[in-house]
């Protein structure tokens, strides 16, 4: 230690200061719950009922056709009501991004159409620009008619297109479930 | 999976699996055979008893056997949405996303909460991951340089010790055969371990890729056009470029990255003026590679990357540090620069790059080595204009024609050894490269391109590759 100079000390203070003032949150990149953004998408709603959609074998291939991998037959969806009236319905799902979960919240309005996009856990070390805005508006008022293809009506975020991609997917997914279960009455 | 379900199978565990113990289940077979052959050869009706209690055993072996496989079939199952257990395929933890959906239905609500929780919970701690490229160059004017080459096959791994932090790992086979008569060579491309600090920064430590450029950190086959990555980030970025030390990462809100940190950097000391390594790479013949790296001069680098509006990246970066490494009397430092902008509009893919090195006090370094081929310059730089569009897409099928026009110069000037002494400058070279990467699927490419160079013509070269990532 006696051969530091007063200017590698000053740096080992500051890297230390650095350290010890860094805030440290259990869960670094969870940035929401799934409850504040289903109120963050609904602020209006009084109440969001939990619905569990079940799919036959037949509409599994409807959304095979659709271009859109099922992936499950049993889906969790938040129905958002005022007064008993539907607003819309709230999807949580898990993407992996490039080696990790991305955890987001979709957003849906009665008509179908997708009102917000929230993502509430990133881990990936690269890509973290899909949580910004201007990447999660592209999908707004985007409904199950949309391409919804990164490097179609979806931009890319240069360094991140796994995440992009699966995310899109993602998305898309839950566009034509919710679509599929508009039509078959489930959501009424 | 429900955090009840947890807590009752928690719960339920040890009550259970201590009974069913495979070791204590032959501990009392190995008992009863021992009894057996301590009553010796000739039958008794205690012998008789025994064998009885034997089939019984047996029968009661039989049925833990079966009790055993279900519980570890639900352990398998719960072990798919829990942290901290063995490797899993980076498929399990998006099918088992999707199982919670279902299988919290019945749960009490609200629901969808839970799927949030068991993916928090359940990412796989360890990752496998890798990619390769393995292409054919054919020179067009000289075909007895045409070569097929497994270019690289990369293994990464990534795991997760704990939801802030992790371990980045990447081991790479370059030329198909490593050995002390094959052109092959082994590499650690990365090895560091990341820490999250908070919602902005985290911190790396171990060899990590220096942020720099557009293709340094993200050099997979499928993330750039063309057989071969372009010149610029290879002669003067010498992309796959890493240094060991200490980078902070710092994420924000309105889509600043922001990279820094104080890392090992080059050894001057490398350079061989009797090779021809020097003119293709400066760089790139002088990187340590964190193998024994002398570590006397340390390097400071930053970059910083704008990602705010969806599809347009825009950056720069600059890495400095003296290269002498305390071998000779000299300081010499080495400065290198870039500065970039990639915009992917819908089908369009354009980028832009400029990258500038810079080698300080090369002529006391050169005045020994006058003579050679291959002096240190005091200057390089390069830069390039392509644009990509996808014109066809089917499913998963893309195909992507591209355009590139690159000039650079490795040796654009040298430092003044008198008249007659002092080497001219190099010519700077033009590449002109047109081709199609074609996306088998997400993951992997097939890439063609013809090459023309603009100074050394015999160059011109027609390339084939196929890429994968994972």
């Amino acid at each position: 230690m006696s051969g530091f100079t007063p200017a590698s000390n000053s740096v080992v203070v500051t890297l230390t200061t650095a350290l010890a003032l860094a805030p440290t949150a259990a869960f670094a990149v969870d940035y929401l719950s799934a409850d504040e953004a289903a109120k963050l998408m609904f602020p209006q709603a009084d109440r969001f009922e939990p619905r569990t959609l079940a799919f036959d074998a037949e509409q599994l291939q409807r959304l095979q056709a659709a271009g859109v991998s099922p992936r499950s037959a049993r889906w969790q969806v938040r129905v958002a009501q005022r007064d008993g009236a539907t607003l819309g319905y709230v999807v949580v799902d898990d993407v992996i991004g490039k080696f990790e979960l991305i955890t987001y919240a979709v957003g849906i309005g009665s008509d179908g159409a997708v009102r917000q996009v929230e993502v509430l856990s990133y881990r990936e070390s690269h890509g973290h620009e899909i949580r910004l805005p201007a990447w999660r508006r592209q999908f707004v008022g985007k409904d199950a008619s949309a391409p919804l293809r990164v490097g179609e009506d979806i931009a890319n975020i240069s360094g991140a297109t796994l995440s992009c991609s699966h995310v899109t997917e993602g998305i898309k997914r839950i566009v034509t479930v919710i679509e599929l279960a508009r039509h078959a009455g489930s959501l009424a | 999976m429900t955090p009840g379900h947890n807590q009752s199978f928690t719960a339920r565990e040890p009550a259970v699996l201590p009974s069913l113990r495979p070791s204590r289940i032959a501990s009392v077979l190995v008992l009863a055979v021992a009894v057996t052959c301590a009553q010796g050869q000739t039958p008794t009706p205690t012998e008789a008893e025994l064998a009885r209690k034997l089939d019984q055993l047996a029968a009661e072996l039989a049925a833990v056997k079966a009790q055993l496989a279900t519980l570890q079939q639900q352990r398998a199952a719960q072990a798919a949405q829990s942290p901290g257990t063995a490797a899993q395929t980076a498929q399990a933890p998006a099918s088992a996303a999707s199982a919670p959906p279902g299988s919290a239905a019945s749960a009490q609500p609200p629901a969808a909460p839970i799927t949030a929780e068991a993916a928090a919970a359940g990412g796989p701690s360890t990752v496998l991951s890798g990619y390769a490229e393995i292409n054919y160059n054919r020179p067009t004017q000289q075909t007895e340089n045409a070569q097929a080459d497994l270019r690289r096959f990369v293994l990464g791994m990534q795991h997760r010790f704990s939801p802030t932090t992790k371990m980045v790992g990447e081991i790479e086979v370059e030329h198909g055969v490593s050995s002390a008569d094959d052109p092959g060579e082994v590499e650690i491309e990365q090895a560091y371990i990341e820490h999250q600090l908070g919602r902005t920064w985290g911190v790396r430590g171990g060899l990590f890729l220096i942020p720099a450029g557009l293709l340094n950190e993200n050099h997979e086959p499928t993330a750039y056009y063309g057989v071969e990555r372009n010149f610029v980030e290879t002669a003067i970025i010498p992309t796959t470029w890493r240094e060991g030390g200490v980078q902070f990462v710092g994420q924000f809100d309105n889509g600043i990255t922001l990279q820094t940190g104080i890392s090992t950097g080059f050894d001057i000391n490398k350079w061989d003026a009797t090779s021809t390594e020097g003119r293709e790479s400066p760089l790139g013949s002088i990187h340590q590679e964190m193998a024994l790296a002398k570590a006397r001069d340390l390097s400071l680098f930053g970059a910083v990357n704008w990602r705010g509006m969806p599809g347009v990246l825009v950056g720069g970066s600059v890495f400095s540090g003296n290269a002498t490494q305390g071998q000779v009397p000299t300081t010499s430092r080495v400065t290198l620069w870039d500065a970039h902008a990639r915009w992917t509009p819908g089908r369009w893919d354009l980028s832009a790059l400029y990258a500038r090195g810079t080698i300080s006090d090369t002529a006391a370094l050169n005045a020994p080595l006058v003579g050679n081929p291959t002096l240190i310059p005091s200057a390089f730089d390069g830069y390039y204009v392509q644009g990509a569009y996808k014109v066809w897409s089917r499913q998963d099928y893309a195909l992507s024609p591209f355009v590139r026009w690159e000039r650079f110069n490795t040796g654009k000037s040298y430092a003044d050894l008198g008249p007659g002494l002092t080497p001219p400058a190099l010519p700077t070279e033009t590449v002109w490269t047109a081709g199609a990467n074609f996306q088998v699927t997400p993951g992997v490419v097939v890439k063609a391109d013809y090459q023309w160079f603009s100074v050394n013509k015999n160059s011109n070269r027609f390339d084939l590759g196929l890429g994968w990532s994972f």
